[in-house]
């Protein structure tokens, strides 16, 4: 958001033909789900393009699901766009929105009934949608919100020789750092900042609560939107937990292909990570490599699985393996040995070292005080702990998994096929998956009825927030976003 | 009237110009496969700023935002007169041309800085903080750097350096020269990677953070001509101007200009944007005692190719 929201100025009427093809700088807008597809539409057409503050905009993009937290900060926005402006929505229109009922999010309709809407969410579709917007009604001036006040502490600290005088500058909700919102209040002494204070919570969707007032097979929808940048691995921690319960082991073929499936929604996560790392730092010659990497990826992994995990991943579902396409396996090793080539590339690129180079570094100690899984930590435990170090280890990671997925679907034993089993009975089961960004865990509580009793979840970006405020002290400006964007945050399943 | 006649070609060559490096820009954006959008691009993104509305924010400071666009350009446009397009093919020719040139960088970044004090926001504060630390920062590289071809040419008229080269570019005596000037240029232009005044993410468009519709697209237009001039300077200082063999000398400088912009924008793909502190780093540690070096070696070189008459 840019400070200055109020203008005095009236809109300017249009008295330009319209070329065949119009430019549209947009305005994305992250409820907390499109980061990856914000990733690949940046990258698509020279026509669309990607603005980081709304005044450049002409276009407002947003991504649904929108908690009810984030809508004043959505229509400072929509208010603070130079006029002719217009809006597009991305999901699924209200009416077909049914498993997420019982979830806390707004109604994104009704505060812009002239927005249109795809409910398809490929980037290509949204880019179709993007180049035509000149037929839409444009945005009226939405009414003004009331945002929460919220109340920042100022650090104490010594008289000094020159006084200067401190600067709170609020990055977000908005921003380009996080997968999803989220605000930072840095207090800062000119370039330095000298704290930090972090406002979460505008994605939180109430999941957990939500899942308990469902049924067993409901709440699997639901528990794919726990992280709906990694909707494989929560659902399997939930059909993992629920098959404890049921005293079921899958067989080996069965565990193979739910671990290819989750392997392979790690390596496109760092992927569509890394592409927004590298624009974030304007490096054209990485962000092309990255996008064209990403897109290669979620291409191929589209087009191997006959039937998307998220329908085979159930309870006690057992599936014939010919629900794999015929794998290209060469193809699937020639992106593992790019990815270890890119890495490599990365390690010895002097320049972007500059900005990555020991800046941001984390104890190993401290990271396991704070039950830090995944990426963040193994760049501590492996490597030196600071950006760079988390670049190369989630490029290895991709690498690595892209390898053992690929390995995994090559056996090709039979299973026979069989479906679900829903009824659990009465226990306590604890189950985790390793996440793109950590460990996910579940714990849910059965009581042999139709609901779960208690559903609990650990979220391993929920784990970070807290660290931010103690590792952006004492940071320059320009490194603290940096930092933050190579947390890796996904705020959708930070807030729940 | 010839005055008037003068004023109109040069803003027409720079529009021309800066249509040619937007151009530029999107092909090596977008490779050999579009080049029919990188043609279009340019004149659809100007139509789509002239549509849109010119926002001015509430509480801005009325005459410094509304004029900053303008004084870029026009500062602009004043030190294109001074570059020269072929023998006597220039606006204006005093006997100072570079100084004049230089002197009249600095009214840009003031012009940036206005825009982003302007606004009554906090980050265009902070980019108009970061603009004047480059402003410190740039000058006394560059006009280190530009006083080699001074020194070799023993003049300050920039038809004169050019015909001191026609026998040798300085380039090649002063390649130090010329990579000092390089990152002095992009500097004061605010290009990738020393863009960090009007940063996209960490600052949200910095000092153009408020700026919309027309007025953006002035400055857009300024800061790309600037760019382009730069380059024609560079082509002034160090390539010999005008001067090649068969072509007529328009053309000479012409192609030159845009080989030289499409050397430095292709190598700024491979670079991160620096940090304002690295930025300064680089300009008072290194740049500055290399362009000392830079001087040394010129004057030594000078006095032994030439024996002092140029």
């Amino acid at each position: 958001m840019t400070g200055n929201v109020e203008k005095v100025t009236t809109p300017r009427r249009g008295w330009f033909v319209q070329l065949t093809q119009q430019p549209r700088p947009y305005f994305a807008l992250d409820g907390g789900s499109g980061a990856h597809l914000f990733a690949a539409l940046s990258q698509q057409s020279p026509h669309a393009r990607q603005v980081y503050t709304p005044r450049h905009a002409d276009l407002l993009v947003i991504a649904e699901p929108v908690s009810q937290k984030l809508v004043p900060a959505l229509q400072e926005t929509a208010r603070t766009l130079a006029r002719p402006a217009r809006v597009l929505l991305i999901g699924a229109p209200e009416g077909r929105r049914d498993h997420f009922s019982g979830l806390d999010i707004a109604a994104i309709e009704n505060l812009f009934p002239d927005a249109h809407r795809v409910a398809a969410i490929t980037a290509q579709a949204v880019l179709e949608a993007v180049l035509n917007a000149e037929q839409w009604p444009k945005l009226l001036l939405p009414q003004q919100a009331e945002p929460e006040p919220i109340l920042i502490q100022i650090p104490h600290r010594q008289e000094q020789e020159i006084a200067t005088e401190l600067v709170v500058l609020s990055l977000g909700p908005l921003q380009p750092l996080t997968a999803g919102p989220l605000r930072l209040f840095l207090i800062c002494d000119g370039e330095q900042v000298l704290s930090a204070q972090v406002e979460a919570g505008y994605a939180h969707r109430g999941i957990a609560a939500a899942m308990q007032q469902t049924d067993w097979q409901h709440a699997l929808v639901l528990a794919r939107h726990l992280d709906p940048l990694a909707p494989v691995a929560s659902q399997l921690a939930y059909v993992q937990a629920i098959e404890y319960l049921q005293h079921w082991q899958p067989p080996e073929p069965v565990a193979n292909l739910r671990e290819a499936a989750v392997a392979f929604e790690r390596a496109q996560n760092h992927l569509w990570w890394l592409l927004r790392f590298a624009q974030l730092l304007a490096d054209t010659s990485l962000t092309d490599r990255a996008y064209d990497l990403a897109s290669t990826l979620a291409e191929h992994v589209a087009s191997l699985w006959r039937q998307s995990p998220s329908q085979w991943i159930s309870p006690q579902q057992m599936i014939a393996t010919s629900i794999v396409n015929d794998i290209s396996a060469s193809t699937l090793r020639q992106i593992a040995s790019r990815l270890d080539a890119l890495k490599s590339a990365v390690a010895r690129n002097r320049l972007l070292a500059l900005r990555t180079r020991d800046i941001g570094t984390l104890a190993t100690v401290r990271l396991k005080e704070a039950g830090v899984s995944g990426p963040v930590l193994q760049a501590s435990e492996q490597g030196a702990g600071d950006v760079q170090a988390r670049l190369l280890v989630r490029l290895e990671a991709a690498s690595l998994d892209v390898q053992s997925a690929s390995e995994m679907l090559e056996s090709k034993e039979r299973t026979m096929a069989h479906a679900a089993n829903w009824n659990v009975p009465t226990g306590e089961a604890h189950a985790t998956v390793e996440g793109p960004r950590g460990t996910i865990g579940i714990h849910i509580a059965s009581s042999g009825g139709e609901k779960p009793v208690n559903v609990q979840w650990q979220r391993p970006s929920a784990m970070l927030l807290p660290l931010l405020p103690e590792i952006l002290g004492g940071q320059l400006l320009a490194d603290a976003e940096v930092i933050v964007a190579s947390l890796g945050l996904a705020m959708a399943e930070a807030d729940g | 009237m010839n005055t008037l006649i003068t004023s109109l070609l040069v803003l027409a060559g720079l529009l021309v110009g800066v249509y040619a490096i937007a151009v530029l820009q999107q092909l090596l954006l977008l490779g050999p496969r579009q080049v029919g959008a990188a043609f279009q691009l340019p004149i659809a993104q100007a139509l789509l700023l002239l549509h849109q509305e010119d926002v001015l924010p509430a509480g801005a400071d009325f005459f410094l935002f509304r004029s900053a666009p303008f004084i870029a350009l026009s500062v602009v446009a004043l030190t294109a007169l001074v570059l020269p397009l072929g023998p006597r093919l220039i606006g204006f020719d005093p006997s100072i041309g570079l100084f004049y040139f230089i002197v009249l960088l600095s009214p840009f970044v003031v012009a940036m800085m206005n825009a982003g004090w302007s606004q009554n926001a906090k980050v265009g504060l902070f980019a108009t903080f970061r603009a004047a630390a480059y402003l410190i920062s740039y000058e006394v590289p560059f006009g280190f750097a530009a006083i080699g071809p001074v020194m070799a040419a023993q003049s300050l008229s920039t038809e004169r350096i050019v015909q001191s080269q026609a026998g040798l570019w300085y380039v090649v005596w002063q390649p130090l020269g010329l990579l000092i000037y390089l990152f002095a240029a992009l500097f004061v232009t605010f290009r990738h990677p020393f863009d960090s005044a009007m940063a996209g993410s960490e600052l949200e468009g910095g000092v153009f953070a408020e700026y919309s519709g027309p007025r953006l697209l002035l400055f857009k237009v300024a800061l790309d001509a600037l760019f382009l001039l730069l380059m024609g300077m560079g082509v002034v200082l160090f390539f010999g101007g005008w001067q090649g063999p068969f072509l007529p000398a328009p053309l000479w400088f012409v192609l030159k200009t845009f080989a030289l912009a499409a050397l430095v924008l292709w190598a700024t793909r491979f670079v991160p944007r620096l940090r304002p502190d690295q930025i300064l780093s680089l300009s008072w540690k290194i740049l500055l005692p290399a362009s000392l070096l830079n001087i040394t070696l010129v004057g030594i070189l000078t006095l032994l190719l030439t024996g002092g008459n140029p």
